[in-house]
């Protein structure tokens, strides 16, 4: 394979009517590269991740993954090349299990089609217990066992989380596209958290966009940091770089907040 | 899981089973053999009406997994019932086939119009889907009525009974183990889809098609599969109501037909395979317990006459009921009550989110 986990996102603009969502945005994931996406609200950050994945189609601009374009395939065919993402509020299956949830994740993996199912003999059968094996290995890596035969709408919303980013993993990408994965965690969930990202990064050498608010982690996991704002490139570099850079505290800060600030003192 | 206690399972296999522990084995043979014993007691009126019950699950169970599990809301019901019917009628009145040849073609004919109901679903959703396969419902009604007006079957099509060699099909004794058996049958089919990928993909779907489409699923192609799974099965309990009843008629397919199976899984419970059991028992043998009661008032002789009145508007409220105190219908009742004697006498006061 060429370049494992890599993308490229080409000059990528994005209108909704008229108005410009993202504008000529590119940006480049290395192979096992964590990168982080940051922005304030409304930036764009994951509008972007719907063009990668294909739930958006965007106006111009080419998303090409480990050297094959992807822009305008269907969703479902981009994740099963091996991209997959978290969704910004979980978007788990509320009446399925922990379990089922992480299935539903390995069903592109399955050798089993709609009447062998309904007879559950062969290659239903056989790929039910394959599959289940994969989904264990999972819930094993992301701490999980006791809550796997829960059903998803009751359990705490830390584990939520852990689940949601536990099914992308287990549809066993290359490239892992994250949503906000630390947004109402506390601070254990966090430290958590990093060590999922960590290991994923270290032991499994998946490629990894992730678009994140807490600075502190960033600046202590990221490998390259991507600044946006009202849908523009700002600037991106190493973590130490860019987070002191002056653009990417005024874009936070907002400059004119900080001199109203000043004044008033 | 529920009722097991010192129960250890050693394989992901066994974790599969849809029947787990011994108490399960024995309640599920025990009920067998009462079901296997009902004929040989029961009058035969009561047997007619546990024919019709049997005949009812298999298109409540077809609708089941499109509303139920799917989430595709369809009006088409009674429309894919008469295809399934006319299809038979049609087909034994032309060649004069014999029920091996009608019943996999009635299964064509539903397979093919499950495709044509489902296309409206890769754009539509909700209310506005529910209008294009009510529309779908009375184009097929119209083509049965064309075709029996032209070919001067206006009152209906006579078919007789199946037979096979010399045994013929006629005693509702016989029906009863037939249908019984098809239940079982289609039960499992069900079952097995929902405790497989396919069913994951299909609630996953209802739930959240955006996300099911990103995980890997192709969505169009699964709502597909269920609107042809679903009027597959439809069509096959179409024909063979046709060949229980003896005759079809387009005029006994309308609308009430598809709200009675509409009422048959809401009030059975959404999403649950044991809900199409009792929504099915509880919708076919209403009417006959409401004209029971009704008779056994003393003034029965003066409503006589509105006896129809009557039942529509109790089964109405009975509906509205169901929607506002238990929307999980029959089988969330069920589930209350199997839970209450689950700890007694010791009361239980939290409940945990949802159930098998």
């Amino acid at each position: 394979m060429d370049r494992p986990g890599s993308l490229s996102v080409e000059r990528l603009a994005l209108h909704f009517g008229g108005l410009a969502v993202l504008d000529d945005i590119s940006l480049e994931v290395r192979p096992g590269e964590l990168l982080a996406l940051i922005g304030p609200n409304g930036a764009g950050k994951t509008s972007v991740l719907n063009c990668i994945s294909g739930l958006y189609r965007p106006l111009r601009g080419r998303v090409v993954f480990e050297a094959r374009e992807i822009t305008g395939l269907a969703p479902h065919s981009i994740a099963s090349l091996g991209l997959a993402r978290t969704f910004q509020h979980g978007g788990l299956f509320a009446h399925l299990t922990v379990l089922q949830n992480l299935l539903v994740g390995r069903h592109a993996h399955f050798r089993s089609n709609a009447l062998w199912d309904g007879l559950f003999l062969g290659p239903a059968r056989r790929s039910e217990i394959a599959q289940r094996d994969e989904a264990e290995k999972i819930i094993e890596f992301f701490e999980i066992e006791r809550y796997r035969h829960s059903v998803v709408a009751g359990i705490p919303f830390g584990i939520q989380k852990v689940v949601g980013f536990a099914r992308a993993l287990a549809m066993g990408p290359r490239l892992l596209l994250l949503d906000e994965p630390s947004a109402g965690l506390n601070r254990e969930g966090k430290e958590d958290l990093a060590r999922f990202i960590l290991r994923i990064k270290h032991e499994m050498h998946i490629s990894m966009i992730w678009v994140e608010h807490d600075m502190q982690m960033v600046a202590d996991l990221a490998d390259r940091v991507y600044v946006m704002d009202y849908g523009e490139y700002i600037t991106d570099g190493s973590p130490d770089q860019v987070l002191r850079d002056p653009r990417v505290v005024e874009i936070y800060l907002g400059s004119q907040s900080a001199e109203r600030r000043h004044e008033s003192a | 899981m529920a009722y097991a206690s010192g129960y250890f399972k050693t394989g992901y296999a066994v974790e599969l089973r849809l029947v787990e522990t011994r108490l399960q084995w024995t309640s599920l043979a025990a009920l067998l053999v009462l079901l296997a014993a009902f004929p040989f007691v029961a009058p035969a009126f009561v047997i007619g009406i546990a024919n019709q019950v049997f005949l009812a699950i298999v298109g409540a169970a077809a609708l089941m997994l499109l509303m139920g599990y799917a989430g595709q809301i369809s009006l088409g019901h009674a429309g894919l019932l008469a295809a399934g019917a006319l299809s038979t009628g049609i087909l034994f009145k032309e060649t004069g086939a014999a029920f091996w040849v009608t019943l996999p073609a009635s299964a064509a004919v539903g397979a093919l119009l499950g495709v044509v109901f489902g296309l409206p679903s890769l754009r539509l959703k909700g209310l506005y889907l529910a209008v294009t396969t009510l529309a779908l419902h009375f184009v097929v009604a119209f083509v049965g009525g064309e075709y029996e007006t032209r070919r001067g079957f206006s009152s209906g099509i006579v078919i007789p009974p199946p037979s096979l060699g010399s045994f013929t099909l006629v005693e509702q004794s016989h029906w009863y183990f037939l249908l019984l058996a098809l239940d079982v049958l289609v039960i499992l089919f069900c079952l097995n889809l929902l405790r497989s990928r396919t069913g994951r993909a299909l609630i996953a779907i209802r739930d959240h098609d955006v996300v099911a489409e990103a995980l890997g699923i192709p969505v169009r192609q699964h709502k597909l599969a269920a609107f042809v799974i679903s009027s597959t099965l439809t069509s096959i309990a179409g024909s063979v109501l046709a060949y229980y009843r003896g005759f079809v008629s387009i005029e006994a397919f309308t609308l009430y037909l598809t709200i009675d199976y509409v009422a048959m899984v809401i009030i059975g419970g959404m999403g649950s395979m044991l809900g199409v059991v009792l929504g099915a028992a509880f919708v076919v043998s209403f009417p006959h317990v409401i004209e029971a009661l009704v008779r056994s008032i003393p003034w029965s002789q003066a409503i006589a006459n509105e006896i129809f009145a009557v039942n529509y508007a109790a089964f109405g409220l009975i509906m509205i009921l169901f929607l506002v105190f238990e929307p999980l219908g029959l089988v969330g009742i069920w589930r209350r009550v199997r839970n209450y004697f689950l700890l007694w006498p010791f009361r239980q006061t939290t409940v945990g989110g949802g159930g098998a």
